[in-house]
């Protein structure tokens, strides 16, 4: 099969785009692999480059024989580029991984089992952090970071609308009831009117963050899908209320905001999203913003769970795994890393990683870390690993989302289609 | 894939007869010169075309090898509303577009054809947004033209039209993006131009002594006179309209948003190819795109003998 795989790569470069397909380099010889040069990769925008820059010379210093070679991009590129790579088997040696992507790579041995490779120390995570970083019992991402849903709320904005601000104790009910008053209000930012909150149904995490609040596992052990398609339309309903009354962000205007939002100009008072977002608000914002709880379920509980908000994976192809394992225990445990990146690639996993965070009073890094000390009563939950082809259904999940914003398919459309892409994708 | 580049010259003299045989180091010289191309030629086209069409006729997702599944993926096309959705945006584009782009293109090819003072500038500048129209930077400017309180929204409410942005609205879409390929008319317009010089003057004295206005002259000369040209044109155009891409890439985010209103064709082809990883899907829709446009390309030129006029064919 190699050859025809080698044939791909020259269509999937050649005839459907001209898409660059980066070299594995690296090539030349070394011993037993600790020494060398590697390449690194990740996602992530200027502001992480320089911090990688900065924790890369600390490694390059300590390990003068290993020199890393590094490249980055956003994150809908980085897959496009990663799954030719996969292809030519040419994966770079150290490179992020995301939840979503982690099982689709573990197939046909992409990855590395980390638990295999001595130079990893994973005394400093706790179990269910490697747990979800594990396929078929393998250790094939270590988990850099925390997440948690959090519901970011713009205080200004709200009281700008001039409702109450939510209690923290709050049910879906009483956000929908909120969503509407905030409409109601008709307050108006620069000409746009001021909405509550995005359609919230447009993003598959919340939608499975809502399962595990109701006690339903969203995956079945052997990585199908769990819950059934009465489970979409409970939760697709839930929204009609607020989506009938035009309560929510218009799709229009989120369109034509990409790559900001709504929530970022200012035009929204709330958004719920994963927490490690709270740089990127107040960087851009520059304003105040409070963090709360995602919406608790009916009995009250808010069933919230970690997610690692990215891994680090070694490639199984590589030729210096040994120098490999080492840059990622470097990265992933290396106290003076942790103080260069805080909690922008979300609390550190590493318990002296997050000791290591020093954060000013008021600083986003500290918000965060006060988010979650304080969740840590209300997640309850073991981390959903997502099932093979998850990258897929999300973002069938979020198109389906937008025609439904703009009224092209009804709820039981969106159900029947996203169920038939579903089936396709988890093959 | 690369559909169909070059249509066949309008009209090929025949062959001049080798003068005698070639000798060999001359034949081998000459295909050593051709080395360059014809690497170029089986690498780059003929070989990844071939893979293509067996990948289009299996499971194949990048990570795995592929698994031969027969035709299902050209039957799953036509029950996916996706593909429906891509087909007929890509249909309308080309249908409103082509033609709205060639009238445009002769109207401006034949004011720049009468003679008048900095007449080159003239036509460099008209020239010079199809040098730049199908890059990157135009369509970022062509996205933050139509966004709410963008220009096109600001004069639009000036005088009465308060439409909002175009971008967001998944009416306004597609009328944003023929206005973009209409704009970007300079490559006819040469050609146009170049036809236009090729009619004799003397048709056009012969008319105005037999009392014909310009309508008359440009209906019964310029027309029939400038037919290979136009078919030349069409046929090229239309082909390219089907293969719009990185204005609808950048404009929607590489979504086709807003609810599917810019989903065109090798952007459906690209999404399934690399964000769903379904290369075997992908390559089909490739295939049918090359059947597609192939079967317009012969239509095309089986309808061209009633209307194209050849000059010194016996009419």
């Amino acid at each position: 099969m190699k050859l025809t795989q080698k044939l791909s790569i020259l269509i999937t470069a050649g005839a459907v785009l001209a898409t660059t397909v980066a070299c594995g380099g690296g090539n030349d010889a070394g011993g037993d692999g600790a020494t060398g040069t590697i390449t690194f990769t990740w996602w992530g925008g200027d502001d992480r480059a320089v911090k990688y820059k900065e924790a890369i010379a600390l490694f390059e210093a300590a390990n003068p024989d290993i020199k890393v070679k590094t490249s980055f991009t956003d994150f809908p590129n980085y897959w496009t580029a990663r799954s030719t790579e996969a292809a030519g088997r040419a994966l770079p040696d150290v490179m992020q991984m995301d939840l979503s992507y982690l099982r689709e790579y573990a197939e046909n041995d992409h990855l590395a089992d980390l638990s295999g490779l001595s130079d990893i120390d994973t005394s400093g995570f706790d179990e269910g952090q490697l747990n979800a970083g594990k396929v078929d019992e393998k250790l094939l991402g270590l988990s850099a970071g925390t997440n948690t849903f959090a519901l970011f709320v713009n205080p200004a904005v709200v009281e700008k609308a001039g409702v109450e601000p939510l209690a923290e104790d709050y049910t879906w009910e009483d956000w929908n009831a909120w969503i509407l008053d905030v409409q109601k209000a008709g307050a108006e930012q620069k000409g746009q009117p001021i909405t509550a909150t995005a359609d919230y149904r447009g993003t598959l995490w919340i939608f499975i963050q809502w399962l595990v609040q109701k006690g339903v596992d969203p995956y079945t052990a052997d990585g199908k899908i769990a819950f059934t398609q009465d489970h979409i339309k409970e939760f697709l309903a839930l929204g009609d209320g607020p989506n009938q009354a035009k309560a929510f962000s218009s799709a229009n205007r989120i369109t034509q905001l990409k790559p900001k939002s709504p929530f970022l100009v200012s035009e929204q008072a709330s958004e719920l999203n994963w927490d490690n977002f709270t740089a990127t608000y107040v960087t851009d914002m520059d304003t105040e913003i409070q963090l709360l709880p995602p919406p608790s379920g009916a009995d009250g509980t808010k069933g919230m769970f970690w997610k690692p908000s990215m891994l680090l994976s070694v490639a199984n192809n590589s030729e210096r795994k040994v120098a490999a394992a080492k840059l990622t225990d470097f990265l992933l445990t290396d106290p003076e890393v942790g103080k260069i990146f805080g909690n922008s690639r979300g609390v550190p996993s590493n318990t002296a990683q997050r000791e290591a965070v020093v954060s000013e009073e008021g600083s986003p890094d500290a918000l965060t870390t006060a988010y979650e000390e304080a969740m840590t009563e209300h997640v309850t939950a073991e981390t959903p690993v997502p099932i093979k082809g998850f990258g897929t259904l999300e973002a069938t999940w979020l198109r389906l989302a937008e025609d439904l914003s703009y009224g092209k398919i009804s709820n039981d459309e969106f159900v029947e289609q996203w169920w038939a892409e579903a089936e396709m994708a988890t093959l | 894939m690369s559909v169909l580049e070059k249509p066949a010259a309008p009209a090929a003299a025949a062959p001049p007869q080798p003068p005698k045989r070639w000798k060999r180091h001359e034949v081998i010289a000459g295909y050593g010169f051709l080395t360059p191309w014809l690497i170029g030629f089986f690498g780059l086209t003929a070989v990844p075309m071939l893979a293509s069409l067996y990948l289009s006729f299996t499971r194949y997702n990048l990570f795995g090898a592929p698994e031969w599944i027969g035709l299902d993926n050209y039957l799953l096309l036509f029950e996916d509303p996706q593909f429906r959705q891509a087909a007929k945006v890509t249909l309308m584009y080309a249908v409103i577009g082509t033609p709205l782009k060639l009238a445009a293109a002769l109207a401006i090819a034949m004011l720049l054809n009468s003679k008048r003072r900095g007449q080159g500038f003239y036509r460099s500048v008209f020239y010079a947004p199809s040098l730049i129209g199908a890059s990157v930077s135009i369509a970022i400017v062509w996205r933050a033209l139509f966004i709410d309180d963008g220009i096109v929204d600001r004069i639009g409410s000036g005088v009465g039209l308060d439409w909002g942005g175009w971008i967001g609205n998944p009416s306004l879409v597609m009328p944003m993006f023929v206005l973009l390929t209409t704009w970007q008319f300079g490559a006819p317009m040469v050609i146009f131009l170049a036809g236009l010089k090729q009619v004799p003057n003397e048709l056009y004295e012969a008319a105005a002594v037999d009392g014909a206005g310009r309508w008359r002259k440009f209906v019964s000369i310029t027309l029939p006179m400038l037919s290979p040209v136009i078919f030349f044109n069409l046929l090229l155009e239309a082909i390219h309209s089907f293969q719009i891409f990185s204005s609808a890439f950048i404009i929607s985010n590489g979504t086709g948003a807003p609810a599917g209103s810019s989903l065109f064709y090798t952007l459906y082809l690209y999404l399934r190819g690399f964000q769903d990883f379904r290369m075997g899907y992908a390559s089909a829709m490739a295939w049918v795109l090359v059947l597609v446009v192939g079967a317009l390309t012969f239509v095309m030129f089986k309808t061209s003998n009633a209307w194209v006029h050849y000059g010194g064919d016996e009419r």
